[in-house]
């Protein structure tokens, strides 16, 4: 009689490797469809924010404190606004990038390599 | 660098990543559809049948997985209940093709004739020996593993691992040739 050993052995190598032959194909195509990106309720947070900021500014005259603030930046010097503008292209630039990351698998991946 | 099973599934998690998903498919579908075939007794379209809905099951259920086992182990309890509910349905299994199943052996690692009676032996065990057979000396569950796929006791798994075990010693000590 056989001993455990070997009988577990050849158990395993009784296990064929069965190729896939389009079955994961199948099962792809039995899937629901992926979750439909929420773009409209984006918009419409995105729009209602931009009309309540637009109604508390017009209620508050904010109007009169933009054009004096604009008129006071005209007065400014070239390389300070420049900086300025440099800055604000920065914290932009790294909310994208962050952004970016987050929503890439690839990009995410490469950040989990260990050297 | 190949993606960890866990990395597939994270991406699955948080962009609903068909493609990631379908990566998992591949990875272990062979040995998904293995148990299946050996539960059916080889019966390769049922066995297929239930291995996508229990793929299909498991994509929408992905939620609940919670890393606790492998994820292998979670997908064998899935088909497992599949195959359950399906037998519960059918109230019978079908037969053996025997023949199909052997097209599907690697001919260099064991001898032909061994193969044979090794299959034929294990599809005559009773069902939860089978299974727990299948489970444990050939998809290398351990005993814990297996309970919680089969969802029963670990001591019956053990004890079915060593019936099924005796009695395929035996069918293949009485066939080997001389």
């Amino acid at each position: 009689m056989i001993d455990d050993e070997t009988l577990d052995r050849q158990l395993r190598e009784t296990v064929p490797y069965i190729d896939d032959d389009g079955f994961t194909a199948r099962v792809m195509a039995s899937l629901p469809a992926a979750r439909p990106e929420s773009r409209w309720l984006r918009a419409v947070i995105l729009l209602g924010l931009a009309l309540i900021g637009s109604g508390v500014a017009c209620l508050i005259g904010a109007g009169q404190v933009v054009r004096e603030g604009i008129i006071e930046l005209a007065t400014f010097p070239i390389w300070l606004l420049l900086a300025f503008a440099f800055g604000c292209g920065l914290v932009v630039g790294a909310f994208a990038v962050i952004f970016a990351i987050r929503k890439t698998p690839e990009v995410r991946d490469l950040t989990r390599l260990e050297f | 660098m190949e993606l960890t099973d866990a990395d597939l599934i994270a991406r699955v998690l948080a962009d609903d990543d068909q493609h990631a998903f379908g990566e998992l498919v591949r990875r272990h579908q062979s040995s998904v559809r293995g148990l299946l075939r050996q539960l059916t007794r080889t019966d390769l379209a049922l066995a297929d049948d239930l291995a996508q809905e229990a793929f299909l099951r498991a994509y929408k259920n992905i939620r609940s997985f919670r890393g606790e086992a492998r994820f292998s182990t979670w997908l064998y309890r899935i088909a497992y209940n599949c195959f359950r509910e399906d037998a519960r349905r059918r109230k019978e299994l079908v037969g053996v093709d025997e023949e199909q199943w052997q097209a599907e052996q690697d001919p260099q690692t064991i001898d032909p004739g061994l193969r044979h009676d090794l299959m034929h032996a294990l599809s005559l065990l009773p069902l939860n020996e089978r299974t727990a057979v299948v489970l444990c000396c050939q998809n290398g569950l351990s005993h814990d593993e297996a309970a919680r796929v089969l969802d029963i006791p670990l001591g019956t798994v053990k004890t079915n691992v060593l019936r099924g075990r005796e009695k395929l010693k035996r069918t293949l000590a009485a066939w080997a040739p001389n």
